[in-house]
């Protein structure tokens, strides 16, 4: 049953959030990719498709926003949905991810069963697709 | 450019500044293991980032000092001056190569060449080789070794690269059977290759029975998004061993024969009526809609949000299809849907499209012609302004309105006012602190210092100060000067010093500070000063001065002289300062900006030396001419040519003097007569005029003589002089005369009135 289960690559750098969402989603049967920071999820977004990416905006190496163009970019070039959360919430914030090519732009906490319909419901025509 | 690789480059610039700073640190403190771990991170960063593009030779150097400083970090080695020495040769070599890439997006030529050298250096202390190049690589073509790649995963890896039009680089790497002997740990290679995607082994159809677990019978298929220069890298010592393909989707395609990616089942997705489900969507297309008025270029991300909209859709039980999405039809889109059904009282997350006002200060990155071009209207608008007081006394003296005139004047003075502000306003976006035009100092004094075995230590204060762009970038020339003459005749070795009961390490000190509209920047050594004595007597050597004027000149006026041409100090010629770059290049430099420079000194005390900069510039080159033995000015970009005539060629036409040229008929205008200046009619020499293109007109000057083309700083008139139309304003010429520069367009219309 692996390969009909949409794909999620949870990206941040805190181990806890990571874990946290990672559990949530493949309790909700996503398959969870984890990677803890923008650098390392670029180098698996350039190995493995996926069909939704949950990213943390502040992040060391390379932050969410820069991942998320790079996911964007000719590079990787991927129109998989992303929904980014982030820890604060400043003036701009949300500017700046849907600029770099974000679908939804979260501030934590998220509900858990948010969390689950949001990636339900942004990944339902891939799921469909197979 | 790409976007990412304009980011890349960005970022480059951040960390090449980062490593450099960091190296120069660890001089100071050696051995800190923080900031070595600084400057590694810097590397390491920069080497990850680097290959994500094509550029194996940038990503094989930033390797190799990667691994360097990595040995540094871990104690293995301590880093001695010449590694620092050859890090930051890699680094400049790699910021020239970004300078490239940034104008060309490839990396120069002889990168390859280059890059081996500092290489070799760089891993020469950590017992490295030369790398070797690898084996090359299959030109599209499908190896058969593919056949030991999972099919499956083949197959969705071909449907997936096909929607990224990217490829994958497949690798086959055969250890050779003694390669444990050789210290070859094939294992450890394949854990280290970068965004490695997929792995098979190969292994015998059949173990031998005797089989020595001493000899590597196995070997590996791979395929991994590792950029080139990585993969050659990383098996530098067993290039013979591999072999590389790139392969797109397509390729792989074909070489599955048609056989299509399996049709996988379908989980079906929660959706339906549940309310909680629509407020979700409509926070989608709320979010859908933001990203839209980012006006997304990207395909990639606009094809995510025409599917985030067609899910939204879905649930809210209003099917969408979108064929070919552009940002036109999306936003249609999604206000229809949004205006379909109540908007919730929340519709997106926080921080969304009417986030109140924006708190903190947000720099915003302007192109540089922009801004120009901004200044220029800003000057126009000075210049259109002036027309009201002209305006006022139409209205006075032709059409009697003394109540109208006075009107007109207030405007003006309101006018003038906003049309002043509006200027500073523009020349204060081009303004930049000093500190950009002092960075490339420290190394620079740190490098010649170790050069010439000179200890020196950099102060700097007020490089806050603003400036002009023009003048920062302007300054660093001269400022680079100052550092080399201090370095190699003004600061003493440290020897010398001690004797001289000095502190061994020489202090350079470098103070800026606004003062009007001028900044002053002094420039300061310890050093042993400039002695009068022997100034007079080496320009006396060179010619410079008589013998009578050598005797007369007071001190000051002695120290002065070593701004003159041809004037060096220094007994023997270093490969400095030496060669032609004297002080006076300091000063024509300055000059250059409508500055000054002043120097003073006390022999054995050091020397400190003051520029005088103006705040902002604006540089016209203008042709000098001269009219009724004065000097004018004429704005370059008007002069079309200038020619010398026969008097008798010049004939009248309908009463305007005309002068043919190449079978054109030119006017010709007195400019003498117009400006009323005294004229000496020559009958029998030949005539000067300068063709100008003015108002897409061509028009003759005649002046009495041309002189040279100069670079000025152009100041507005000012005060009663203002009115003066027919000037565009006063320079500055090097000999301290006052150019008046002319405003040709008024000169003509005065031209036409004189008649």
């Amino acid at each position: 049953m692996t390969e009909t289960q949409p794909k999620v690559l949870v990206v941040d750098d805190a181990a806890t959030v990571r874990a946290y969402h990672s559990t949530l989603l493949t309790e909700a049967g996503f398959r969870v990719v984890q990677a803890a920071n923008g650098l390392e999820a670029v180098e698996t977004a350039l190995t493995t498709p996926f069909d939704l990416f949950v990213v943390d905006v502040n992040m060391p190496k390379m932050n969410g926003y820069t991942f998320v163009e790079t996911l964007r970019s000719d590079t990787v070039g991927t129109p998989a949905p992303v929904v980014m959360i982030s820890t604060e919430d400043r003036p701009g914030d949300a500017d700046r991810a849907y600029a770099a090519g974000a679908n939804l732009y979260l501030v934590k906490p998220v509900p858990p069963e948010r969390l689950v319909r949001i990636a339900r419901l942004l990944t339902a025509d891939r799921v469909a697709a197979r | 450019m790409n976007a990412l690789l304009a980011q890349f480059l960005a970022e480059a610039a951040d960390l090449l500044t980062q490593i450099d700073e960091g190296l120069l640190e660890l001089e100071r403190t050696p051995g800190d293991p923080e900031l070595i771990n600084d400057v590694f991170r810097a590397a390491h960063t920069l080497k990850g980032s680097s290959g994500l593009f094509d550029f194996p030779e940038l990503t094989r150097l930033t390797h190799a000092a990667e691994d360097l400083l990595d040995a540094v970090r871990a104690g293995e080695l301590p880093l001695d001056s010449g590694m620092t020495d050859d890090v930051l040769a890699a680094f400049d070599l790699i910021r020239g190569w970004l300078a490239h890439v940034t104008g060309s997006e490839s990396l120069p030529p002889s990168a390859a060449a280059d890059a081996a050298v500092l290489i070799t250096r760089l891993r020469t202390p950590i017992g490295g080789e030369a790398a070797p190049e690898p084996t090359t690589v299959e030109p599209g073509r499908v190896p058969a070794w593919l056949a030991y790649v999972d099919e499956e995963w083949l197959a969705a890896t071909a449907a997936w690269l096909r929607t990224t039009s990217s490829q994958m680089r497949f690798v086959r790497y055969v250890p050779d059977s003694g390669c444990f002997f050789r210290g070859e740990d094939p294992l450890h290679l394949i854990r280290q290759v970068p965004a490695l995607a997929h792995l098979d082994v190969i292994e015998p159809i059949e173990w031998p029975a005797d089989h020595d677990e001493y000899a590597c019978l196995i070997g590996f298929v791979f395929a991994a998004r590792a950029g080139a220069g990585e993969i050659g890298y990383l098996f530098r010592y067993v290039g013979d061993q591999i072999e590389v393909a790139d392969l797109d989707g397509d390729a792989i395609q074909r070489y599955l024969s048609g056989e299509t990616g399996e049709a996988l089942k379908v989980a079906a997705p929660a959706s339906g009526d549940d309310p909680d489900l629509v407020t979700e969507a409509r926070a989608v297309l709320a979010a859908a809609l933001h990203a839209l008025t980012t006006n997304p270029t990207g395909s990639a991300h606009l094809i995510s949000v025409a599917n985030a909209i067609t899910n939204a859709a879905h649930v809210l039980g209003d099917p969408v299809e979108i064929r070919e999405p552009d940002v036109v039809t999306l936003t249609a889109t999604v206000t229809r849907l949004l205006g379909d059904t109540p908007p919730p009282e929340e519709p997106e997350g926080p921080g969304s499209v009417d986030d109140g006002g924006q708190v903190g200060s947000r720099i915003l990155k302007v192109d540089q012609a922009k801004v120009d071009h901004l200044m220029e209207l800003a000057g126009e608008l000075n210049v259109a302004k002036n027309s009201l007081p002209f305006l006022a006394r139409a209205a006075e003296e032709e059409f009697g309105s003394r109540d109208l005139a006075q009107r007109i004047r207030d405007q003006h003075a309101g006018l003038h006012r906003i049309a002043e502000d509006l200027r500073a306003a523009v020349m204060d976006i081009r303004m930049l602190p000093l500190s950009v035009a002092f960075a490339r100092l420290p190394r620079m004094i740190r490098d010649l210092g170790r050069r010439l075995g000179k200890d020196v230590e950099l102060v700097v204060t007020g490089d806050d100060t603003m400036a002009d762009k023009d003048v920062i970038e302007a300054l660093a020339d001269p400022l680079m000067h100052l550092v080399r003459n201090s370095l190699d005749h003004g600061v003493e070795p440290p020897g010398e010093r001690r004797a001289a009961g000095k502190p061994a390490t020489a202090r350079i000190t470098l103070d800026a500070i606004a003062d009007g509209d001028a900044v002053l920047v002094d420039f300061a050594d310890d050093g042993r000063g400039v002695d009068p004595a022997r100034v007079r007597r080496t320009a006396y050597d060179k010619g410079l001065i008589g013998a009578v004027e050598s005797r007369s000149l007071s001190d000051a006026d002695a120290l002065d002289l070593i701004f003159r041409p041809g004037f060096s100090t220094a007994e023997e010629i270093s490969d400095l300062s030496g060669r032609g770059v004297g002080m006076d290049a300091v000063r024509a430099g300055v000059e250059k900006l409508g500055g000054t420079v002043t120097l003073r000194s006390e022999p054995g005390g050091g020397t400190s030396i003051r520029l005088r900069l103006p705040l902002s510039m604006a540089v016209t080159q203008v042709m000098v001419v001269s009219v009724g033995g004065q000097r004018f000015g004429i704005p370059v970009d008007l002069v079309a040519e200038s020619v010398r005539v026969p008097a008798g060629e010049i004939g009248r036409v309908l009463h305007q003097d005309v002068v043919v040229l190449r079978g054109e008929v030119i006017p010709v205008v007195d400019l003498a007569r117009v400006l009323e200046m005294p004229c000496r009619p020559d009958a029998a020499a030949d005539r000067a005029i300068v063709i100008a293109g003015v108002a897409g007109q061509r028009v003759g000057l005649l002046v009495e003589q041309f002189h040279r083309e100069v670079d000025v700083l152009l100041k507005p008139m000012e005060g009663l002089l203002a009115y003066a139309d027919e000037f565009s304003g006063t320079a500055l010429l090097g000999d301290g005369l006052v150019l008046l520069v002319l405003n040709l367009k008024e000169v003509l219309g005065l031209a036409a009135r004189v008649g």
